[in-house]
């Protein structure tokens, strides 16, 4: 077989310049997982679930299926981009105050989505929270406090 | 695995060269929400993954001689927001909503939908009853292939493997309403069991164009143009639309699959339609 080729990759991951040598199929999400980033997580890993959201030059996208080398030059943020254990993001506050995880896999993802809404639409109605979570699938919670979540910080509860 | 080539064209030029070199070994990348889910299945083994994100001559949404364009590379979230799109052809942006879920919109586009060539592209019907083209691009030229012309079966389609999709345009629609209803088996982010769009336009209180496209009960998104032809000229009631949308069962070859039956399919698209139907000609009970 012949020998994979590989490619130069630099990538500002939450502000920190990222360099690589990868072979042309991997995935922005084995390159960021590879790097360290294993706050971005693998569910399904073709697109369904969201758990591999990540924030690209300011749109949340898929990560499991965006190629690395696609993303050569960007500015990706995951989900550690958004506060410290110390001084948690509003959406952080208000989804551990609410109780809107569980077993915690699919929260980076809601997390970003999240972010990505308030970032375009700061008030959203309960129904725009609903469609700007609907490519992320949780399976604990049923939703319902998540949007409790989202619309707590939307209406100013948490800051 | 792991046969692959990454190649980012500059220009329209160096694309089209490397397409008339590989053909289909060359696959196109944009938004990836098709190719990767492939490269990963296996389905795509091997060959030179061609990014086109950045290709300039591939962008922009724009009216141009009575048509609106909408150029290959553009995303399906950009197209909804789009000013040209939300005044020209807002029944296009509402259609769309409905297409996968936020964060799909934000990386595929609506080439990528039409070449990925599936009897469920969401954006396909509604496409089909604004009458769009297809603007393809080879070393040879260009050609405009209509685009209840260009399936021709599951992920099949008339592209030579040495040509790519430049744009995608239909005239300005006129005064006339749309609907596309789409049929999943949840709300967020399903594959559609069946769908149905709608375009319809009166002159006093008859029934002047009729356009109907279906997508999921077919080998192909299709127009149901027989059943077009029996609405027009006619005044518009509800009993009347019940019983011609019925007849549109006998223009589709539905599939049992995972998600449904053909019977139901067949079933279901009659009442998608005839409440689309309602919708467009404002006969809501």
């Amino acid at each position: 077989m012949a020998k994979t080729e590989l490619y130069d990759i630099t990538i500002k991951v939450n502000d920190r310049t990222v360099s690589a040598r990868i072979p042309a199929e991997t995935t922005l999400l084995d390159f960021l997982r590879d790097q360290g980033f294993i706050e971005v997580k693998r569910g399904c890993d073709k697109g369904d679930c969201g758990a591999c959201t990540v924030i690209m030059d300011g749109k949340a996208i898929l990560s499991c299926i965006t190629l690395a080398l696609q993303a050569d030059g960007a500015s990706v943020y995951t989900v550690k981009s958004l506060g410290t254990p110390q001084r948690l993001h509003p959406l952080q506050k208000a989804f551990v105050e609410l109780e809107a995880l569980q077993c915690g896999f699919c929260t980076p993802g809601m997390l970003l989505s999240a972010k990505a809404l308030l970032d375009s639409n700061p008030h959203p109605t309960r129904s725009e929270i609903r469609e700007a979570i609907s490519g992320n699938l949780c399976r604990c919670t049923g939703y319902q406090k998540i949007v409790d979540a989202i619309e707590a910080v939307s209406k100013g509860a948490y800051r | 695995m792991s046969g692959f080539r990454f190649y980012r064209p500059d220009t329209l030029a160096q694309l089209l060269e490397r397409k008339q070199k590989e053909g289909r070994r060359a696959r196109i990348l944009d938004g990836g929400s098709n190719v990767l889910v492939y490269v990963k299945e296996g389905t795509i083994e091997g060959g030179t993954l061609v990014d086109v994100r950045r290709l300039k001559a591939l962008k922009g949404i724009a009216v141009k001689s009575g048509h609106v364009e909408i150029g290959a590379g553009e995303v399906i979230a950009d197209i909804i927001a789009s000013p040209v799109i939300r005044r020209e052809a807002s029944f296009l942006a509402e259609a769309l909503q409905q297409f996968a879920n936020p964060l799909v919109r934000n990386m595929a586009t609506l080439a990528g939908n039409i070449a990925d060539s599936s009897p469920i592209g969401d954006s396909i019907p509604p496409l089909l009853v604004l009458e769009a083209e297809v603007v393809a691009a080879g070393r040879q030229g260009r050609r405009v292939i209509p685009l209840d012309r260009f399936f021709t079966g599951p992920g099949a389609n008339v592209l030579k493997p040495s040509e790519v999709i430049l744009k995608i345009r239909f005239p300005v629609p006129g005064k006339g309403r749309g609907c596309f209803l789409k049929l999943g088996l949840r709300r967020g982010t399903s594959c559609s069991v069946a769908s149905v769009a709608v375009w319809t336009q009166t002159k006093g209180g008859a029934i002047e164009e009729a356009r109907i496209a279906l997508g999921g009960v077919a080998p192909t998104p299709l127009r149901a143009r027989l059943t077009e032809e029996l609405l027009k000229g006619r005044k518009p009631d509800p009993e009347l639309l019940e019983r011609v949308a019925g007849r549109v069962q006998h223009e589709i070859s539905p599939i049992s699959d995972v998600r449904a039956s053909a019977e139901y399919r067949r079933q279901v698209t009659a009442k998608l339609l005839a409440k689309a139907l309602r919708h467009t000609l404002r006969l809501e009970e």
